[in-house]
């Protein structure tokens, strides 16, 4: 099972989150505040952090940093209800494994956690839209060829995971290995975290993904 | 702060409950504390300070001393005020003894103490802002008056009173210099009397103004929350069945994120994000599903994407109603060769060649729809594996295209 460490301000939704994953995760912590966040992930030494993105104290993005610094090793996965895209391609730029809606079910958290330990990316519907729209083709020039234009393959998948798809249906559907598709988002959600693309910043500001 | 000598010292002045403030202060907060020791307007102690340093110094020593003793701390600290009679009692001391060390003779300049204690004592009754907190409190009728009226007509007798005095003393100057000195007096008397009302009074007016701004925006929130969150809550108590509750909080969501990041609508520019999002919605609200809705893209909304939107809602709908799935997902897609949309469902499927009568006519109205405006559609489904609607419908124009 996976030692996971959730990090919410809302008591009510990390007890939800607490009772749903009993069983399937091993839930070695929880915090409510940022500093509290650091200091007991710091200690506790988690695989995965699921973490919220919208905190008052900094959010998400403060733990995310803080921690990275000091533990590289920890992973983590933002989750959240309403927040602006400019905050969750944040999270992701600032080394968020991937990013899932609150209103995912338990078995796809579940999924999505354990998937984010093993070193893949996860992607709701929307980010895959976002990061579809944000790398739409037909630009002049990019900067960096490799980072900032998606493969067609790259594309089909995301196209797939924006259509409602599991992992393991899209695999299916483009004859692919479960592992290929994991390592295709993976390879997008590094060029998510690399690229220069100056529309990446531009896009989160006007658009809300989740 | 740390040495045993001004621990001492702040123990022997922490017994009287002397400090200093630390903000609103003039030099090192010393009257101003002395003020909020004991309850009173600190410009009285001011003045008080002025007058007394004008016999032999008294005042600038008695500041220096209190400053060395006394250490300085944040305001909000309680006041620890004396009554009223006791603070008249303060004031009449004070006369007293000015007057008696006066009137004896043993000031060097008995007529110079005089004159800054009538103008700085007016002064101080004048800008005395304890609760007055505008001119027109004062000035009209039936506002906390008596007090304030006292305050300000003595201050200006005091202030004129005390010019009067200084301009007297001075001898010797023409008629015509005389006159002048008269208009300078009264322009000068008038303006201490009233400049810092003037500003005061534009100061509040700002403050009125943003806080009306405030409550106007508090109040819109306040009627919005009230119409759409709180009406809906109060339904969902009332609702036995849980699918409508999740269908009511769900709609609440859509419009509550809508009001709260959603752009405002450009008029005159109708989009096919807007109608497809507003299908979603109202598919979500009779037919009680979730509807995942991504949008890559959009369009500005003509006959086609007209069309495209009507086929998609017939395809949701469908969905809803046979797969038995309670989620559904939507995806549109528009580049420049045209518009692509698929509504996906993971429900329980259907053989194609065994489709009812009734929903092979269904299919027709979405094909046919589609085909009518140049596009096409195509269903895929197998049974236990979901449905698929797959329209696409080419030429139709790109909006808002990053370029």
């Amino acid at each position: 099972m996976t030692r996971l460490f959730l990090v919410d301000d809302h008591q009510l939704f990390l007890a939800g989150v607490k009772t749903e994953l009993e069983g399937r995760a091993d839930i070695v912590g929880v915090a409510a505040d940022v500093d509290e966040a650091i200091s007991s992930i710091r200690r506790t030494r988690p695989e995965v952090v699921l973490i919220d993105v919208h905190m008052p104290g900094g959010g998400g993005l403060a733990v995310l940093g803080a921690v990275t610094e000091t533990n590289p090793e920890i992973k983590f996965l933002a989750l959240s209800v309403s927040d602006a895209a400019e905050d969750v391609i944040a999270m992701i730029r600032a080394g968020a494994r991937g990013y899932v809606t609150k209103t995912i079910s338990a078995d796809d958290l579940a999924e999505a956690i354990d998937r984010v330990k093993a070193g893949d990316a996860v992607f709701s519907p929307r980010l895959a839209g976002f990061v579809l729209d944000a790398f739409a083709g037909g630009l002049p020039a990019p900067a960096d060829e490799e980072l900032d234009q998606l493969t067609p393959r790259e594309r089909e998948v995301l196209r797939l995971i924006a259509r409602g798809f599991a992992y393991k249906q899209v695999a299916t559907r483009l004859s692919l290995s479960v592992k290929t598709v994991e390592s295709h988002v993976s390879a997008v959600l590094r060029k998510l975290q690399l690229s220069s693309r100056h529309e990446l910043a531009r896009w989160a500001t006007d658009r809300r993904i989740v | 702060m740390t040495s045993p000598d001004s621990r001492a010292r702040n123990d022997w002045a922490r017994r009287l409950g002397l400090f200093r403030r630390r903000q609103r202060r003039g030099i090192a907060g010393v009257a101003g504390g002395l003020a909020d020791r004991f309850g009173v307007n600190d410009g009285y102690v001011r003045a008080a300070f002025v007058t007394t340093a004008t016999i032999w110094g008294i005042g600038v020593l008695i500041y220096a001393a209190l400053w060395q003793l006394t250490f300085d701390i944040e305001d909000d600290r309680p006041v620890r005020t004396i009554d009223s009679r006791q603070r008249l009692g303060l004031g009449v001391a004070f006369a007293a003894a000015v007057w008696i060390v006066a009137g004896a003779g043993l000031v060097p300049n008995a007529f110079g103490t005089l004159v800054v204690a009538t103008i700085s004592f007016g002064l101080a009754a004048l800008w005395d802002r304890s609760d007055s907190p505008s001119l027109a409190r004062v000035i009209l009728p039936g506002s906390r008056g008596a007090l304030s009226v006292f305050r300000l007509v003595g201050g200006l007798i005091l202030v004129f009173a005390g010019l009067g005095l200084l301009f007297s003393s001075v001898g010797a100057v023409s008629e015509i210099g005389f006159s002048l000195l008269a208009v300078a007096v009264t322009i000068a008397g008038l303006f201490l009397a009233f400049g810092p009302w003037m500003v005061r009074l534009a100061q509040d007016l700002g403050r009125e103004r943003r806080e009306r701004v405030r409550q106007e925006e508090r109040a819109e929130v306040a009627a919005h929350l009230h119409d759409s969150v709180l009406q809906t809550l109060t339904l969902i108590q009332r609702s036995e069945d849980p699918r409508k509750m999740a269908s009511l909080a769900r709609s609440q969501e859509r419009e509550l994120r809508t009001w709260l990041y959603g752009r405002a609508p450009v008029p005159g520019e109708d989009l096919l994000s807007t109608a497809l999002e507003a299908a979603v919605a109202r598919v979500e609200d009779e037919r009680h599903v979730a509807i995942d809705f991504v949008l890559v893209g959009d369009a500005t909304l003509d006959e086609r994407g007209r069309a495209l939107v009507g086929a998609a809602n017939e395809a949701m709908i469908n969905a809803a109603q046979h797969s038995g799935a309670g989620r559904i997902s939507v995806y549109l897609e528009v580049d420049q060769e045209g518009a692509e949309l698929w509504v996906t469902d993971q429900g329980k499927g259907f053989a194609k060649a065994r489709v009812p009568s009734d929903r092979r006519g269904l299919a027709d109205s979405i094909t046919g729809r589609m085909v009518r405006h140049g596009g096409t559609a195509a269903i895929e489904s197998e049974p236990g594996e979901g449905t698929e609607v797959h329209l696409t419908m080419p030429g139709i124009k790109q909006a808002g295209v990053a370029s």
